[in-house]
């Protein structure tokens, strides 16, 4: 038969598992966050968040201080959706939505989009005014990191 | 004077357009010797299929009080950038809706040259930067909506309003941090109305054809504002146009103009977070005369109001939902049924994953002056509640 102290203890159990579970899933979580990075012909080594908002969504191509710039993006996983929650506020349906709308309306190309954080690494630091992101842990040689203000 | 039939004029039209882009897009590409990838080739497209039902009603030839599938869409869009400035497009599409299309048309077809953000060109067949949601009205993958608001943007007059033979000057400039970014457009070339276009489909009720459709000048700027407000928007697009085309009426030859005419258009768009509102205004002010010789000049006089208000909410990642209000109504018309109409409808979208989804939409629709054609409804009811759902993929 239960006692009311076996029960405590079960649900105290309980509870230290689900914080514990709770600080892995928030650890993972803060494993992923993004790093804004760009071609070194990029003038400046900082951005506003807005700026950076409207170069993701197509909304322009030359920002004052920067210059031309074109975005680069991941195709899927935790980095693109700490990306797009973090500073398009959009989902990934309604962000492609946004961009086929562009497409569709013969008003820009789908920007470059890659697999893997190398890869994307890879064609910023060879493509003049290309901005992308990656995780924060991934190297990014020959690519500088943007201060996103 | 002998007359080339409408297809192929159109047909014409379009070969000299496609060669002339099938020719640039590889002598573009070869200039520097680039690579299918260096260039950004990019093909890509959708299609849409659709179930209609009204309760009384046939809607657009379709047979939908009946239940009916005729509403199918498929577009192919290829892309290349030879230079980072340099985009040249190409888009075609299959439509079929009721007695609109079965055909394959070409969308635009368009070189696009970008100085920088405040200054860009586009030649070729563009689409018309008017209104708010003209340049996107046929991107059913764009919108939640599966029928955007008839008031405005008629489906039967789509392929005619959607992009001219021409150019366009666009650019966006900034304002400064409290005042935000002003986008303007200007353009003009010629506008091509098939002789097909619901916009006629009251003479073609009347026994009159228009073998070659109509034609003629079209020219109009566009003023959007982009408020220091993050997401609202307001703008105002004014545009000229006057159109002339023959027409038949039972062996007797004569000439139809429409104009000369100005159409303004007021409107504005908010969005925050999960919510978007939004609502446009138009007026159309015309005299369309038709002549036959030995018979006195007939003047058809129109002055339609026509406006709607939108709002939509994204409940999820994958579910959104939203209702409009739109209206039209021609004061110059006969007071009956057919001079307005005024329709409610509620819709909702589901998005399976990034290239499926789905669409449900309810309209409750008040007169017939969109869409009802005499024609197909010769017992023509005031009211029509019609139910439309739609699959999309797009890739």
């Amino acid at each position: 038969m239960k006692t009311p102290l076996s029960c405590w203890s079960r649900l105290r159990s309980l509870f230290v598992s689900f914080c514990i579970l709770s600080a892995l899933a928030m650890s993972r979580h803060a494993h992923a966050q993004v790093t804004v990075i760009a071609n070194n012909s990029v003038s400046a080594s900082e951005l506003s968040s807005a700026d950076l908002h409207d170069i993701f969504t197509g909304t322009t191509t030359s920002i004052k201080g920067l210059g031309d710039v074109a975005p680069v993006l991941l195709k899927a996983g935790t980095t693109h959706e700490d990306f797009l929650t973090r500073y398009i506020g959009k989902s990934d349906a309604a962000f492609r939505a946004g961009w086929r709308s562009l497409l569709f309306s013969g008003q820009s190309t789908m920007p470059r989009t890659f697999d893997s954080d190398a890869q994307v690494v890879e064609y910023v630091a060879h493509t003049r005014g290309a901005i992308g992101y990656i995780a924060s842990s991934s190297p990014h040689p020959g690519a500088k990191t943007m201060a996103v203000r | 004077m002998t007359t080339q039939p409408e297809s192929f004029v159109n047909r014409s039209r379009i070969m000299r357009i496609t060669s002339a882009l099938a020719l640039l897009v590889p002598a573009a590409a070869n200039l520097h010797a680039q690579s299918v990838d260096d260039i950004n080739l990019q093909v890509h497209g959708y299609a849409t299929q659709a179930f209609l039902y009204t309760n009384k009603n046939s809607w657009n030839g379709t047979d939908s009080n009946h239940g009916s599938a005729s509403w199918t869409e498929a577009v192919v869009n290829l892309s290349v950038e030879p230079e980072s400035k340099l985009h040249v497009g190409v888009q075609a599409r299959y439509y079929l809706l009721g007695d609109y299309g079965n055909q394959i048309s070409l969308d635009w077809a368009q070189l696009d040259y970008k100085v920088n953000s405040k200054l860009g060109f586009r030649v070729g067949k563009v689409k018309s930067p008017l209104g708010l949601l003209n340049e996107t009205q046929d991107i059913d993958p764009a919108h939640l909506w599966a029928l955007l608001p008839q008031s405005i943007y008629p489906i039967a007059s789509r392929n005619s309003l959607l992009s001219h033979y021409g150019g366009i000057v666009y650019g966006t400039l900034p304002l400064g941090e409290s005042l935000g970014k002003l986008e303007y457009a200007g353009y003009g070339g010629e506008r091509i109305l098939s002789g097909s276009d619901g916009f006629f489909q009251f003479l073609r009720d009347a026994g009159f054809t228009l073998p070659n459709g109509t034609n003629g000048p079209t020219f109009g700027a566009s003023l959007i504002w982009h408020t220091p407000l993050r997401g609202l928007k307001v703008g105002a697009t004014g545009e000229y146009d006057h159109e002339n085309g023959e027409m038949d009426l039972a062996g007797m030859h004569g000439t139809l103009e429409d104009g000369p005419f100005r159409t303004p258009f007021f409107y504005g768009q908010y969005e925050k977070k999960r919510w978007m509102v939004g609502g446009e205004y138009q007026r159309i002010r015309l005299n369309s005369t038709t002549r036959f010789p030995g018979l006195p000049a007939f003047v058809n006089e129109v002055d339609a109001r026509n406006f709607y208000v939108m709002t939509s909410y994204k409940a999820s990642s994958k579910l959104a939902a939203g209702t409009y209000y739109s209206s039209t109504m021609n004061l110059k018309a006969p007071v009956s049924t057919s001079r307005f109409q005024k329709d409610w409808t509620v819709s909702a979208r589901y998005d399976f994953n990034p290239y499926l989804y789905a669409k449900a939409e309810q309209h409750f629709i008040n007169g017939t002056a969109t869409g009802f054609n005499a024609s197909d409804n010769p017992n023509l009811q005031p009211t029509t509640r019609m139910t439309i759902l739609k699959l999309g993929v797009s890739f």
